[in-house]
Order: C-alpha cells, then sequence, then structure tokens
C-alpha cells in the first residue's frame, strides 16, 4: 500500500503541472477573433471534404488482437523468469525448464504460423 | 511516504525534483540535437543566443508560452486538452521507479529542539518491488496520449498519425517484453536496485557449477545478454516513435501527424512526453546492461570510506558518495541520449511495411531465441552437476 | 480513519464512478475512455492488497492492450449512428431493461450470500491469514508451475486456438484482406 501513495501524488503533481502550463500558455497568447477559415482542420491549403472518418484496413485490428496474445504469453514468462533461479536452486531445473518449454513450443508454432500465413504481411 | 513531516516532504520534493529534471532536460536535449544535427550536416545551428545558442532554450520556452491559443472547430475540445496532459504521466511516472543513485543514509540529528532520523533517502522517486513490470504497464499506457491527440483533433493527419504510431507501439512492444525476460532469467528479480547491485565487482558467473570470475570486466548485464540488449535497444527506438522509426509523424506524408493540429506550449508538451521516454529508455538500458549508476570496480562503500577518511561526516560522505554515483548513471546516460540523436540524423525512415515487418518477422522470433538459448545456458551453468 | 481506508475508499469511489460513466455515456469512444480508467484503478486497488504482480499486469495487459485496442479501433469507426442507436430507440430500451435487470440480480445474490455463511471468514481463520508470510510473486510461480501446470500449457493452446481464429475470420469473403 505505502508504494501507492507517492505514485499517487506524483501522477496528481504531474497533471496539476501540466494544467497550469496550458492555463499559462492560454492567459499569456495573444488573443485574436476566430473565423471559419483558421479554425478549420488542417489540409495543406485545401478544403476540407471529407470527414475524418474513412475506411481503414482490417490490418491494424488483427496486428492489435495478435499483440494482446502474444502479450498475454509474454507475461507468463515473467514469473518463471522470476522463479526460475530458485527452481534450479531447489534441484528442479529441468521441471520448470520443460513446464515453459511446452509453453514457448506452442508460442514458436504460433508465431510461425502466423508468418506463414502471411497473416503479418503488410503490403 | 515516511515517518515524519520532514521525511515525507523530502520525499515529495525529490519526486517533484526529479519530475522537474525530467522537464528541463528537454530543452537541454533538443539543443543536443539541432547542434548535434548541425555538427552531423556539417552546418552550424543555433548558434546566436548566448554562448554557443544555449540561451536559444530560454527564448524557446518563452516562444512556446506566448503562442496563440489555438483549438480547430470541429475538435473534441476536452479530449483535445487532455491529450498533452496525459502525454507527460506516463514518462514521469516511469521515470521516478528508477534508482538514480545510491541511498543516501542520514543519521540523526537535532533540529528545532527535536531529534529527527535516522533516515534513508533513495536516490528515487519511490522504490516499486515490481520495477519492471510497473515500468512496463505504466508506458504501454503513453499510446493513450497519441489515440486522444489524433482522435480530438478531427485532422486525417493525425487520426492515421496516432493509428500507425499505437500499432507500432504495440507491435515493439513484444519485442521490448520478451527480450525483458532474458534479463529476469539472469538477474531473477523484478526489483531495480537488485537488479544494479547484482552488478557490482569484476564480471562473475557460474559455469557448470563453478564459479569463475574475469577481473579485467565488470559485472555488466551486457555481458550475460549481447543480443537482449541490441534488441532492447532498437525496441526502444520505436516506443519512442523516433527515426528510424518516425513514421507516425513523417512529415512528407502526414505533415507532423498526431500534433499535426497543435501548436505552442501544447505541442512542447508531446515533446517533453516524447524526451521523457528517450530517459526512460536509456536509464532502462544503463540499469539492464551497463552496470545502473555503479562505476566500474569500485563499490559504494569504497568511495564511501575515501569520503569518511578526508573528514566528512556520515552523512556527508554518504551524500557525497550518492552525488559521484549519480554523476556516473548521468554520464551513462549521455551516451545513449547520443546515441538517440546519432541514430537519428543518420538513418533514413523505413518504409511501413518493413517496419511492420521487422518488428513481427525479425525481432520477435530473435527475441524468443534469445529467451530460449537464455534459460538452456542458464539451466546448464547454475545446475550442480555432481 | 487509517491512511490506508481513506485510499481505499478514494479508489473505490473512482473505480465506481468511472464504471457508471462507462455505461451512462452516449459516446462509445468516452464509454472505452472510462473503462481504460476503471481498469488502472482497479490496479491501484490491487497494489494496495500487495498484489504488485497482479497490478503490474493490470495495467500493461487491460489498461496498455485491451483497452487500447478498443479505443483505437471505435476510433476507426464512424460512430454518429451507434450513439444515436444506444441512446434511443428500441435496442436502448432492450438494452437498460436487461441491464437493470442483471444489476438486480447481483445485489440480491450478494445480499442473500452475505446471510449465510459463504463469505463470512470466521476471526480465527483470519488471524491465521495475518500470520501467514505476504505472498509474493515467486510464490505465485510456484504455485503457477506445479499445481495449475496443466492449465497453464492449456491457456497456452487456448492463445493459439484465438491466434488462428483471428486470421480465419479477417479472411472472410469480403474483407478488406481476403485472399482472392
Amino acid at each position: 500500500m505505502y508504494q501507492l501513495v507517492p505514485v499517487l501524488a506524483l501522477s496528481v503533481f504531474v497533471a496539476l503541472f501540466g494544467l497550469l502550463l496550458v492555463f499559462l500558455a492560454s492567459r499569456f497568447g495573444p488573443r485574436t477573433k476566430p473565423s471559419a477559415v483558421k479554425q478549420s482542420s488542417y489540409e495543406c491549403g485545401l478544403e476540407v471534404e471529407k470527414s475524418t472518418t474513412t475506411k481503414i484496413p482490417i490490418k491494424y485490428y488483427l496486428t492489435a488482437i495478435l499483440f494482446i496474445l502474444f502479450d498475454i504469453e509474454i507475461i507468463f514468462m515473467y514469473p518463471w523468469a522470476l522463479a526460475f533461479g530458485d527452481f534450479i536452486q531447489a534441484g528442479h531445473g529441468l521441471y520448470i525448464f520443460s513446464a515453459m518449454g511446452v509453453f514457448l513450443a506452442i508460442f514458436v508454432f504460433g508465431l510461425f504460423w502466423e508468418i506463414k500465413s502471411r497473416a503479418l504481411d503488410w503490403d | 511516504m515516511g515517518t515524519d513531516i520532514l521525511e515525507i516532504s523530502i520525499n515529495f520534493a525529490k519526486m517533484v525534483a526529479i519530475f522537474l529534471l525530467m522537464v528541463q532536460l528537454v530543452p537541454l536535449l533538443v539543443w543536443v540535437e539541432r547542434r548535434g544535427s548541425a555538427l552531423i550536416q556539417n552546418r552550424l545551428g543555433p548558434n546566436r543566443v548566448g554562448p554557443l545558442g544555449l540561451t536559444q532554450l530560454l527564448a524557446d520556452a518563452v516562444k512556446f508560452l506566448t503562442k496563440e491559443e489555438f483549438v480547430p472547430a470541429k475538435s473534441h475540445r476536452f479530449l483535445f486538452y487532455l491529450a498533452p496532459i496525459v502525454a507527460l504521466l506516463p514518462a514521469a511516472v516511469a521515470f521516478n521507479a528508477i534508482p538514480l543513485s545510491h541511498p543516501i543514509e542520514v543519521e540523526a540529528f537535532e533540529w528545532l529542539g527535536h531529534t529527527w532520523g535516522p533516515y534513508t533517502f533513495l536516490f528515487q522517486g519511490y522504490e516499486i518491488g515490481i520495477g519492471i513490470v510497473f515500468v512496463l504497464g505504466v508506458s504501454s499506457l503513453a499510446a493513450y496520449a497519441l489515440l486522444l491527440a489524433g482522435w480530438a483533433s478531427d485532422n486525417k493527419y493525425s487520426l492515421i498519425g496516432a493509428l500507425r504510431a499505437s500499432a507500432q507501439m504495440i507491435s515493439y512492444e513484444l519485442a521490448l517484453g520478451l527480450s525483458i525476460v532474458g534479463i529476469l532469467l539472469v538477474f531473477n528479480t523484478f526489483s531495480f536496485s537488485e537488479m544494479v547491485s547484482q552488478q557490482v565487482g569484476p564480471l562473475s558467473f557460474m559455469f557448470f557449477g563453478q564459479e569463475v570470475s574475469i577481473p579485467f570486466l565488470p559485472n555488466w548485464g551486457i555481458f550475460f545478454q549481447p543480443l537482449g540488449a541490441i534488441l532492447l535497444l532498437a525496441a526502444v527506438f520505436a516506443e519512442t516513435n523516433r527515426l528510424p522509426f518516425d513514421l507516425p509523424e513523417a512529415e512528407a506524408e502526414l505533415v507532423a501527424g498526431y500534433h499535426t493540429e497543435y501548436g505552442g506550449i501544447k505541442m512542447n508538451m508531446f515533446y517533453i512526453g516524447e524526451y521523457g521516454h528517450m530517459l526512460v529508455a536509456s536509464a532502462l538500458m544503463v540499469t539492464f546492461y551497463f552496470g545502473g549508476y555503479h562505476i566500474p570496480f569500485i563499490t559504494p562503500d569504497q568511495i564511501n570510506e575515501f569520503f569518511s577518511g578526508r573528514g566528512h561526516g556520515a552523512t556527508q560522505a554518504s551524500l557525497l558518495t550518492a552525488l559521484v554515483l549519480h554523476l556516473s548513471f548521468f554520464a551513462k546516460i549521455a551516451v545513449f541520449l547520443w546515441v538517440f540523436v546519432w541514430v537519428r540524423w543518420t538513418l533514413p525512415r523505413f518504409r511501413y511495411d518493413q517496419l511492420m515487418d521487422l518488428g513481427w518477422k525479425t525481432m520477435l522470433p530473435w527475441a524468443l531465441a534469445n529467451t530460449i538459448i537464455t534459460a538452456i545456458l542458464v539451466l546448464m551453468m547454475r545446475s550442480s552437476w555432481s | 480513519m487509517e491512511m490506508s481506508s481513506i485510499l481505499f475508499y478514494l479508489l473505490a469511489a473512482a473505480t465506481l464512478f468511472f464504471g457508471f460513466r462507462t455505461i451512462t455515456v452516449a459516446n462509445p469512444i468516452f464509454s472505452a475512455l472510462n473503462l481504460a480508467l476503471t481498469m488502472i484503478t482497479l490496479a491501484g486497488i490491487f497494489f494496495m492488497l500487495d498484489a504488485y504482480f497482479i497490478a503490474g499486469v493490470q495495467l500493461a495487459v487491460y489498461a496498455g492492450a485491451v483497452m487500447v485496442l478498443f479505443v483505437m479501433v471505435l476510433m476507426l469507426f464512424d460512430l454518429s449512428g451507434e450513439a444515436r442507436a444506444f441512446s434511443r430507440g428500441m435496442m436502448s430500451g432492450i438494452l437498460k431493461v436487461g441491464g437493470v435487470s442483471l444489476f438486480g440480480i447481483i445485489v440480491i445474490a450478494t445480499i442473500m450470500g452475505s446471510f449465510s455463511n459463504i463469505l463470512v471468514i470466521d476471526s480465527g481463520e483470519a488471524a491465521a491469514g495475518q500470520a501467514l508470510v505476504q505472498p509474493t510473486t515467486r510464490d505465485l510461480a510456484v504455485v503457477l508451475f506445479s499445481r495449475y501446470l496443466l492449465a497453464f500449457e492449456l491457456l497456452g493452446l487456448l492463445l493459439l486456438v484465438v491466434a488462428v481464429g483471428v486470421v480465419a475470420v479477417s479472411r472472410i469473403k469480403g474483407g478488406t484482406h481476403a485472399r482472392d
């Protein structure tokens, strides 16, 4: 619990610092009359034609989901790597290695299947 | 945070100081970046304002604060203002979790008719038991700032930039996370301070159950994880969205990416976030692979004894030791910060498919191989073989 | 009040508030952002319980990966239609009734559960729990890789199945990445 207090305190301080910067900038900056042309979105000088909601390739979505899956697998390796030394010292080194070995084999198979099925290709 | 009012206020002031250190390093780094790029491209760079153009930094800060406030008409006002503030947070919170120097021991002393202490002040914002996981988790939140900025601006360039940025960040987070597994296998701890304290003295390791020591090399992580170090360095380049991975703000295609509509201090806050991430990345590299704040072959106790021998009190000696080690830490960080600048002005930008191929098809398999090889080696070397 | 209980009530209130905003906000993007904040405050509560690794995973996986995916995907769509559909009309009515009745079931179940002895830990047991050494991530690893090893390996298989499924779904005819 005592590890949380300073993190929260710092987050609050940084957020207030950011607010202060934004506030100061709004105080010191020159004020001009807003106009429709000036307030429009930047489009390299052209008129804004369509809204921002355009079609985006499904690849982004696929990449994001695959990321989550692999990320979960990687997170599971953290406690394993942490306890690896203890297991070796207790004489169970081979056991803990093969326990992760099976999991890693599935991981490697999954990754190479993704690569081979061209799911990760961007073209 | 502490047991009495003095300790709590000093600890809080320390966190604020580390955050401000991060903020004030940004203009300095911008100066290094501009002078460095000038050096690399054989031109002069900013040299008019003050000696070596150093007060250019001050002029820039004033300029940022006095710029006109601009919000696009169709933007989402609340998120548009929120995004730069969110950009500051992850880097600041992560940087405070990394030990910057040896803890300072303060003996009990009398002040204002009250006995204070003894205290131990860590030279970092806060020590978190799960250091690495915490820093990974917090810095993965950085994607929100970019997404918010891109979406709130209601600009096609911004949205595509934010999309590219977040897709790229999550792709390289895998290689980043996996290369850290190798480090964990070697050090068997999540805590940064324990990791740093394991890197004191000459290089020593277990060789088929026997202790071997090489006296002319420091006990740094790089000698155990050379491949992991390269992978981690490449991955953090992508995480900080810097060249050669700066596709989110590729000016030829996307104007300025997710911060196209931002100007003045709000854009500067995104810069603070980006340079803050550079700082965190350099600090992680140093902590994992280059012995943290330790000076090779010299233990903190030796430095402490040196200062005590010169007639300094215990508190003073501890403070001076911490400062010396802090300088050593910053010297190491400065090398990596320069590498960031150097690479930016040396390598051209990737194409998007090359970027994704590198992340998924090259770095992820190599990081996996690194993990497996490290596990096998650790298993073979540390088993008792009797 | 103790410091820890103040902190707990603050975090719990924030979690509930963001959770409530998640279901009441009309704009799906704000809904997702509020859910992300809920995840972050939940991580804070895990932190308070000294479950540091779970807190870190909550941050890295839920707040940093899953919710980033949600926000990213929602930002890609034209959501004005959805915002309207979910704030009035038949669809929204059905969802509201369903949501309220689900909530009612949970409340009733909690009240009934608290009367039976399932949730009540007697004081001797609680004291014994206090006396135990703080469980660390190492202990978590020991349990995970011994008692729950089979479940762990099956999880790996499950993730593989999902990974294959995602690719298959993305190739359904007519999609942007369909194989011709």
